[in-house]
């Protein structure tokens, strides 16, 4: 009854009162079902770890195993195109079970376009997979979402990279952590989400017109980062997940365990990372190493059924070194940079120490969780959060002050939210809630450098409402929301002397939803969002003053900003005539009036270090469209195929130029051959799901941009390929699945236009990863 | 029941927000490592008027322009170039010239001009037998303007091809130091 989101669900008929515990006569039989049009679902394979027995599901989708002693027994559910499932079972009557299969035919590349049960349904989402992150846990939270149609990076360097969707990122994107708003130095272009994707089980993009329930300033896209819950299971039950890396020879352990017992179930997380230079197609990229060490626990309690409570805790911490050579004093650096073929400081040893320039961040948050059910019907939940985000970035610097940083920030954050949420009159659901958030943000001044952004405390509280009803064939959600900000701000004047200035702002912004999602037939449908919201400038854009290093260019905010609002609309049309076929196409349509953005100013600003270029925080009005078309089909047989396709165009109407920094249009394909049958070797040992991909990443040339915007013109298009080959070997009681893969299997030399590196340095070259996967 | 329940659950939830206070003033950081004034000195040699090239920036990058002292040379002579690096903004001023005579391997000084006769030596080495800059030879040959720019470049390649000859083009590091200063010789 807890389970909002019910993406599996199994029910329980227990058949029979003979409670004969000492014979081995016991059956448990039942029937599988597609989740989506609900038909019955058949060839699934169903196996029964403790025993080493399997069966699969017939015509109508039914089981059956007999002469079966009493005791506690572990069922795992496959199915083609399904994500693998698990039942613990404890049997001690013969016994029924009914269960229902997310699935869908558009899982090849392990993500599952969900056919969801809540109010978020008629909003337009990708979601990646609990294995896509288990593979790709070498990699940081942006990277897993790189080759979703609509996403796309924007990189500094090969370890430090953030979301974009839809052109969006940094301030105006949300990233909720297990349902909190990730807090930190989000502003910054160079600075990476503070997240351990490995905690979570899935990730999900919301690429709808405006996320109501979620606070944060956010123009429309949200990046849900979710754990799931415990498994109501009693035994005890983990993984371990190494990967190495060759380019930068990364070393990569993740470790889980989870228990459930009535009094407390619990999970732990941990993760330990360590790479050292990274190295592009010809040479290295010296200090280029990674070093993380991340910890999440999670406890779960309930009180008879009535009230749920979660405890929640991580601690994230990273060392990402930064290309030396991209460190350079100011524009004739610049111009002496681009011209050079190699990037300066360039050397032919492979070191896995990481030097300035280099960040060093810690995030830590708490957060717990109460939801009180009233009835099924009816319940409350309330959030209470803390967060303290720890970043320091160091330079080169003269006389010993290397290991001072230039930029040394303390960020507290404190959450608390009510959400009353009510289901009524057949399938109507109506949410209400309140939201606040409280960020204190601290310059230390050991740096010695006057701060780039200044100090401030932000009190933050939002009202919502959403209003959501499932007809047969039509959902509808419309939603309302107000915020309140009040910013206290206190910035040290640059003139001498140096004066301190305070300024107080207050902001009110409102933002509202209509959605709706038709099915046209059982087998189509299309979403029609429209969203309306506003966002009060941020910190950085109304006070920064001063070098940001590595753009080298001097970024003046400016107090007189006013509130940026954005006009939302997506068109989205899904067509799942079988399971052989799928596409998706989303047409998307943003109109920006106050878009803040960083202008580049025609003179250059002399100073001692020579001249600079000045960029400042400017406004305009702007749109931004683009179209995400996906598709997955069978080839023939085991060969299935899947492309995605991204195209998005954004303008400055005002001044009629192309905006800056938008992704450019790309495609991704891949083929995958899938052995369907498993391969039984012995009693004891099957090996599943063996799978071997061929994949394809085009990136166009970013053609819509002047040459007048930019240092240097955009990056030609480029072509990466990989190949991947995974199997998983099952054993009566643990599962083993190893995956090998080429990425650039190539080496080709390339760059991209959204990776702030590319005036430097070219991207990364020919990598294999191993993997292995324990889980029992 | 319920209707209390919750409205003493969002007293709680909004408690947060009533709990006001200013920020405190921050600490002014210390700005030792800035750079406000690059004097060069070039003391003719045999006598005559020295000439000071100076460039001063108090409030750092941005706020009020630097002010640029160039100078007049005379022609057909040579002249001793020192260099002082200052930091005013600090009361008293703190010599920045110590700080890259200790670091003097990974510091170098290039001067070029756009004046042909104009040739600049470098006088002084760093413990490995490269040239610094910190003291230089200044020779002039016909009148002419122009202008000279000086630069200080953190963690040079001052073994590759020309830099030890003043050429900065292979030079690599970054810029601590760009000034440019006009010229006239008569």
């Amino acid at each position: 009854m807890f389970n909002s989101k019910v993406v599996f669900v199994i029910a329980f008929i227990f058949i029979g009162f003979n409670s004969n515990s000492q014979d081995c006569t016991l059956s448990i039989k039942g029937q599988v079902f597609d989740e989506a049009p609900n038909t019955p679902l058949s060839y699934v394979n169903i196996f029964i770890q403790e025993l080493v027995t399997g069966t699969s599901t017939d015509e109508d989708g039914n089981f059956i195993f007999n002469d079966i002693c009493p005791g506690h027994y572990h069922l795992s559910f496959s199915h083609i195109g399904c994500e693998g499932q698990r039942i613990h079972l404890e049997l001690t009557v013969d016994t029924t079970l009914s269960v229902l299969m997310s699935h869908t035919p558009t899982s090849i590349g392990h993500v599952v376009i969900e056919g969801q049960r809540d109010d978020l349904i008629a909003q337009p989402n990708v979601t990646v997979s609990r294995q896509a992150i288990e593979d790709n846990a070498n990699q940081n939270l942006a990277h897993l979402l790189e080759n979703e149609a609509g996403v796309s990076l924007l990189k500094n360097g090969s370890g430090i990279s953030k979301p974009i969707v839809h052109g969006l990122y940094g301030n105006r994107l949300t990233i909720l952590n297990n349902g909190i708003a990730q807090s930190g130095q989000q502003w910054g272009n160079d600075h990476s989400p503070e997240i351990d994707p490995f905690a979570a089980d899935k990730i999900k993009v919301l690429k709808g017109a405006s996320a109501i329930e979620f606070g944060g300033g956010n123009l429309g896209s949200v990046i849900l980062v979710e754990p799931k819950r415990i498994e109501n299971e009693p035994h005890l039950h983990g993984q371990v997940n190494y990967i190495y890396e060759t380019n930068g020879r990364g070393h990569h352990l993740n470790s889980r365990l989870e228990k459930y017992t009535p009094s407390l179930a619990w999970r732990i997380n941990g993760t330990l990372k360590k790479s050292g230079d990274r190295k592009a197609a010809n040479y290295f990229l010296n200090n280029t190493g990674i070093e993380e060490a991340s910890v999440a626990v999670q406890l779960e309690r309930s009180f008879k059924e009535k009230l749920f409570l979660e405890v929640y805790g991580s601690s994230f911490n990273t060392r990402l070194g930064i290309l030396r050579g991209s460190h350079i004093g100011n524009l004739t650096d610049l111009e002496r940079a681009l011209a050079s073929d190699t990037p300066f400081f360039t050397e032919d040893n492979f070191s896995y120490d990481i030097d300035a320039p280099k960040q060093q961040v810690s995030h830590y948050l708490a957060k717990v969780k109460s939801k009180y059910f009233f009835n099924d019907e009816h319940f409350l939940e309330l959030v209470v959060a803390g967060q303290l985000n720890n970043r320091k970035e160091f330079d080169v610097r003269r006389s010993g002050r290397t290991d001072i940083p230039t930029l040394s920030l303390a960020q507290y954050t404190f959450d608390s939210s009510l959400k009353y949420t009510i289901n009524f009159d057949n399938h109507w659901n109506l949410k209400l809630g309140n939201q606040n958030i409280v960020t204190d943000n601290t310059n230390n001044p050991e740096t010695g450098i006057l701060p780039l952004i200044p100090d401030y405390i932000s009190w933050k509280s939002g009202l919502f409402s959403t209003l959501s009803k499932e007809l047969d064939k039509t959902h509808f959600n419309i939603g309302l929301r107000y915020d309140y900000e009040h910013q206290n701000v206190v910035t040290i004047s640059k003139g001498v002397p140096k004066e301190i200035i305070r300024f107080t702002n207050q902001f009110h912004n409102l933002s509202s939803l209509l959605a709706a999602k038709f099915d046209v037939t059982n087998t189509q449908s299309i979403s029609l969002n429209t969203g309306y919201a506003m966002r009060n400038p941020a910190i950085n854009e109304l006070y920064s003053s001063g070098l940001h290093q590595g753009v080298s260019g001097i970024e003046e905010g400016d107090v007189n900003l006013q509130t940026e609002s954005a006009l939302k609309n997506t068109l989205e049309y899904k067509w799942l005539p079988n399971t052989d076929f799928s596409i998706s196409a989303l047409l998307y349509h943003q109109q920006f009036k106050n878009y803040i953005f960083l202008n580049p100013q025609e003179e250059y600003r002399l100073t001692i270090r020579g001249a600079f270029p000045v960029f400042n925080y400017e406004q305009t009005d702007a749109n931004i469209y683009g179209l995400d078309i996906s598709t997955q089909f069978t080839i023939k047989n085991s060969f299935f195929a899947l492309l995605r396709y991204s195209y998005l165009k954004g303008k400055d109407t005002k001044n009629n130029i192309p905006l800056i920094f938008m992704p450019p249009n790309s495609f991704y394909g891949s083929i995958v051959y899938r052995i369907k049958k498993p391969i039984s070797f012995s009693q004891n040992i099957k090996i599943e799901e063996t799978e071997i991909e061929v994949n394809n990443r085009l990136v166009l040339e970013q053609n819509n941009i002047l040459a007048s915007q930019d240092f240097l013109a955009p990056p030609p298009t480029y072509n990466l390929t990989g190949v991947k080959i995974s199997s998983n070997f099952i054993f009566s009681k643990y599962k083993i699945r190893c995956f090998v893969k080429a990425d650039n299997l190539f080496n080709i030399r390339y760059r991209d236009y959204l990776n702030r590196q590319r005036y430097f340095a070219d991207d990364v070259g020919l990598s294999v990863t191993v993997g292995v996967n324990f889980k029992f | 029941m319920t209707t209390k329940l919750i409205a003493s659950l969002f007293v709680l939830s909004t408690s947060l927000f009533l709990v006001s206070c200013e920020k405190d003033d921050p600490e002014i950081p210390n700005e030792e490592e800035l750079i406000t004034t690059l004097n060069y000195t070039l003391t003719p040699q045999g006598g005559g008027d020295t000439v000071t090239l100076s460039f001063q920036d108090l409030d750092g990058d941005g706020g009020n322009a630097p002010v640029i002292t160039s100078g007049t040379l005379a022609a057909n002579q040579s002249y001793t170039g020192s260099l002082e690096l200052l930091n005013e903004a600090e009361s008293p001023a703190e010599d920045i010239t110590e700080e890259i005579r200790e670091e003097d391997e990974e510091h170098q000084f290039f001067f070029l001009s756009t004046i042909s006769d104009l040739t600049i030596a470098y006088s002084d080495q760093d413990a490995d037998g490269n040239p610094v800059g910190l003291t230089s030879t200044v020779s002039t040959g016909a009148a002419a303007a122009g202008t000279l720019t000086i630069t200080l470049i953190h963690e040079p390649a001052k073994s590759a091809s020309g830099v030890a000859g003043g050429a900065i083009a292979n030079a690599s590091g970054e810029t601590d130091i760009e000034v440019t200063f006009s010229i006239n010789v008569q």
